[in-house]
């Protein structure tokens, strides 16, 4: 029998409530061999988080644990005395957590921080020695310049990067376990997937080994030796994870893999239904462009701008699903707040129904705003919570002075039960909704106006994958019955796939490229396209490996971009020409095209917009 | 390269700052009721004879032309002379009628730069006490929210709070200079002669502190970096002292900036009553004895020093914090 790291015993973890002890986790077992990667996977409220927090023994305090033992090294660590624990904590048993923004002191430097913490669990360590262990370490880790970083606030690093620096604190006292909690959740797909490329060379470089929690099945399938699913508190099944994935055993597992979305099945664009040949663009994005001022650090210094848009361009056209996507920053949310008319753009014309949105007078707007809705992100915040839900859903109604109170009752009704909303709840308050709930009714409050577009800024992304779904079936019965258009905004690339007819990718402000749904997953024409696909989690078989479709680093930052391509930091195919000139569109037929000079040879002599050019 | 620009942009503001501030009092002076002149010249005075000074003294010009004058001067760095204060001491005016001595009417700057090191002693002593009784109090109470510490703070701030200082400044002089005889209390004929006034204004001063203590302190303890300092093996003591405490201190000092202006702008009642020769006697003076002048070179001295206390506080801010971008 192999040695074994941590051994987990019939583990029982409880919260006291007013009403009792209330189980979270009950009777989990599991073991860790040295330089093994173990993946937990579970849902939301599977008790996962509590796990790995009982497994440092850094429960909350409203949680216990009840039954069980956590053998580390055969010590147990729920039975240590707290100054044994501490020195166990952090010192052989790391932690990195979910929330790396806000994981650091902000008011102190990310190297004090790291060297501060080392000589906090090995008191032995000189200043000097702490201070070259962190910088080799960034090093390791990937960050750039690490002795400039070395000296750098947190602010200063993006999530990514303070992913990274997190990961080095963990591993700077060379522990010999590390617990992964949620480590990828908050970031970007292409910086997730280099963050666990990492966690595999963490156990060969530095003989830790791993327990990684996730919510997402392909990113744990991607990186665990071994797999436990967890479900309401207790471990269903263990298999490693191409067993898990061809033969589930337990239905719980059997659910989470039929609801992962595909990309790469024909035919996996079901809703994506092109408009018809020779009908005229519902919404047309003419070469827009906006600039946003960033304050200057002293006032007298140079401005700083972000280039939050960049020539923007593109058609929508009636009943179809055309979608944005993107990563964060790349301006998804600033072309939306243009098309709303929110802003004006510095450059270009948005065109809605044929008519400027910004030539008109201010009732204009309003009638037009009548006609193109935007439902939000945010499940939560964007419903007033003193407000009862039929008052909310007819809102716009009394904004735009339409109905007297009946017909306005009698409208919020009808509309919440087309989108699903039981009618009793029509003089309740939104706080007892769930968030698919309280996105219905969001949906139901655009759509009282009967609008013709209703542009969905990232409307599904607080929701877990089985409430997407019952949702996307929604707005699919709704476009049948009333024609609508949908823009979709989004980061989720799976979602589009399922959904969207056209697809815009948009990186750093530009849309690089723009493309039929089975074009955009089968032949993208832009490297970044396929960077992100290939980061993208799947249980697929992928059709490109983010080895050879990303470098390592980040996004540029949107103030200062490099002159040429903005993708060139990180594309394996950029070449001199890349980095001193940024490519035009190249048109690739079907009125798809990408900004790639590698398209130049085949897409020389068609003009870029042939869609309206014509 | 930031300081250098930061600093520019500042002092400029405040110049404007300050610049108003002297218009603002310059006017109001000449437009309220009350003729110095007759201060002066005292009651008795024939009217020509006012009218006849007033107009020697320019008194009489449009106030544009009064304020151009005066701002010549200030920008020299000449705030004038006292209206009724000789250079030799004791004021003068009332009924006494002494025109001839004008020449030996005391400085402006010279009356600020006697009494104003009084007032900064007796302001920076009194921080010092009032922290040293609101750190231990406040930060124990953002610590252990709900806990007694947290009640203590709140019951003692409220206590403090509600103690009128003109009260608690006889009741102190009562005890502790009459009755027991530990300190001095009227006058000023050494540094002894600050502490009593120091005690009253420090408990004056000290729930203001005490509850942003609380307050920034029980917030910062429910940060997540905070909570993550733990897992990372950081001790109790290292993280409420080099985390908890550096980052609550940036609403304290804040917060010390707009105290230390106000005990440097008027400290009157607490000078007044302990008969302290501070900036604020000399003001309360000044206003009783319609000394135009004086009034406002401490209207402009003290609005100087606010502004220079924000930059400084501003700056230390940044210091501790980073991210802050003033």
């Amino acid at each position: 029998m192999t040695e074994t790291l941590l051994d987990v015993r019939g583990l029982s973890v409880a919260a006291r409530t007013a009403e009792g002890l209330r189980p979270i986790l009950t009777d989990v077992s599991l073991d860790l061999a040295p330089r093994r990667i173990l993946g937990v996977i579970g849902g939301g409220g599977s008790g996962k988080t509590t796990l790995a927090r009982a497994l440092v023994n850094w429960l909350p305090p409203a949680l216990k644990p009840t039954a069980g033992e956590i053998l580390y090294r055969g010590r147990d660590v729920l039975k240590m005395r707290p100054a044994e624990a501490r020195r166990l904590r952090g010192r052989e048993i790391a932690y990195v957590g979910g929330d790396p923004a806000g994981a650091m002191d902000p008011t102190m430097t990310v190297g004090a921080q790291l060297v501060e913490k080392l000589r906090a669990v090995e008191p032995g360590v000189s200043r000097a020695e702490a201070r070259a262990r962190a910088i080799a370490l960034l090093g390791a880790v990937r960050i750039p310049a690490p002795e400039l970083r070395f000296h750098e606030y947190p602010f200063q690093y993006s999530g990514g990067m303070m992913q990274r620096a997190m990961i080095v604190d963990a591993l700077i006292s060379n522990p010999a376990f590390l617990v992964a909690d949620n480590i990828t959740q908050p970031l970007d797909v292409t910086v997730g997937a280099q963050i666990l490329k990492l966690m595999r060379e963490v156990t060969e470089r530095f003989d830790t080994a791993i327990l990684f929690v996730s919510s997402s099945l392909p990113t744990v399938a991607d990186v665990a030796d071994e797999v436990v699913v967890l479900d309401k508190g207790a471990i269903v099944e263990r298999q490693p994870p191409a067993a898990l994935v061809a033969a589930p055993r337990h239905a719980y597992t059997r659910r989470l893999i039929e609801e992962l979305p595909t990309l790469w099945t024909p035919g996996g664009g079901r809703a994506a239904k092109l408009h018809a040949p020779g009908v005229a663009p519902i919404l047309s994005v003419r070469d827009v462009s906006k600039t946003y001022v960033a304050g200057a650090r002293s006032g007298l210094g140079p401005k700083r701008l972000v280039q939050a848009v960049r020539n923007a361009d593109f058609d929508v056209y009636e009943g179809e699903n055309f979608g944005v996507v993107g990563e964060s920053g790349c301006g998804k949310s600033s072309l939306m707040r243009l098309l709303t008319a929110l802003e004006r753009p510095d450059k270009g014309s948005i065109l809605f129904e044929g008519k400027n949105v910004f030539s008109g007078k201010t009732g204009d707007l309003r009638a037009l705003r009548r006609r193109m809705q935007l439902v939000l992100q945010d499940p939560y915040s964007s419903l007033p919570p003193q407000t009862s839900i039929g008052d909310i859903i007819a809102e716009p109604l009394v904004i735009h002075g339409l109905g007297n109170r009946a017909q306005r009752r009698v409208r919020a009704l009808e509309m919440m039960g087309e989108v699903g909303l039981p009618k009793s709840l029509y003089d309740d308050l939104p706080n007892g909704l769930s968030a698919g709930q309280r996105q219905r009714v969001n949906v139901a409050r655009a759509m009282i106006l009967e609008p013709r577009l209703l542009l969905m800024d990232e409307t599904l992304s607080a929701l877990d994958q089985t409430e997407q779904s019952k949702l996307l079936d929604l707005f699919e019965r709704l476009q049948a019955q009333h024609n609508f258009t949908y823009l979709f905004i989004s980061h989720d690339i799976a979602m589009v796939r399922r959904v969207c007819a056209r697809v815009a990718v948009m990186y750093l402000g530009e849309v690089v490229e723009l493309a039929n749904n089975d074009r955009l997953f089968f032949d993208p024409g832009h490297p970044y396209s396929r960077a992100l696909l290939s980061a993208a989690p799947t249980l697929e078989e992928r059709r490109y490996r983010s080895e050879d479709c990303l470098l390592e680093g980040e996004p540029p930052s949107p103030i200062d971009l490099p002159p040429g391509c903005a993708f060139a930091t990180r594309c394996p195919s950029a070449h001199d020409r890349c980095r001193a000139e940024n490519p035009r569109a190249y048109a690739r037929g079907h009125g798809d095209r990408a900004a790639c000079f590698l398209l130049e040879a085949t897409a020389a002599s068609t003009p870029a917009r042939e869609t309206h050019d014509a | 390269m930031f300081i250098v620009g930061f600093l520019a942009r500042r002092l400029a503001q405040g110049a404007v700052i300050v610049f108003l501030v002297s218009f603002l009092i310059f006017t109001l002076l000449r437009v309220i009721p009350g003729d110095p002149v007759r201060l002066m010249a005292g009651g008795m005075a024939p009217d020509e004879l006012i009218e006849q000074i007033a107009a020697d003294m320019g008194l009489r010009d449009p106030i544009p032309v009064q304020f151009a004058r005066y701002m010549g001067g200030v920008m020299r760095g000449d705030l004038g002379q006292s209206f009724v204060r000789p250079a030799s001491g004791a004021a003068v005016g009332g009924a006494q009628f002494d025109d001839a001595t004008r020449a030996e009417r005391a400085r402006v700057l010279s009356l600020i730069a006697e009494t104003a090191p009084m007032t900064v002693q007796l302001a920076l002593l009194s921080m010092v006490f009032a922290l040293l009784i609101a750190t231990p109090i406040g930060v124990a109470g953002g610590l252990y929210p709900g806990r007694w510490p947290d009640k203590l703070a709140l019951y003692l701030g409220s206590l403090f709070v509600s103690l009128p200082n003109f009260w608690l400044g006889i009741v102190l002089v009562l005890l502790l200079s009459v009755n027991l005889r530990l300190l001095p209390a009227i006058g000023y004929q050494g540094f002894a002669w600050t502490i009593l006034p120091a005690i009253v204004l420090a408990i004056e001063i000290a729930p203001f502190l005490i509850r942003t203590l609380t307050v920034s302190v029980a917030q910062i303890m429910r940060e997540n970096f905070i909570a993550a300092a733990t897992v990372r093996g950081l001790g109790r003591g290292r993280i409420v002292v080099a985390h908890a405490l550096k980052n609550a201190a940036v609403p304290l000092l804040n917060l010390l900036g707009v105290q230390f202006s106000m005990l440097l702008g008027g400290v009157l009642v607490i000078e007044f009553i302990f008969d302290y020769p501070g900036l604020g006697l000399l003001t309360i003076n000044a206003v009783l004895q319609r000394d135009f002048p004086l009034i406002q070179g401490i209207a402009i001295v003290t609005s100087a020093a606010f502004v220079l206390i924000n930059i400084a506080v501003d700056l230390a801010a940044t210091a501790i914090d980073p991210r802050l971008d003033y």
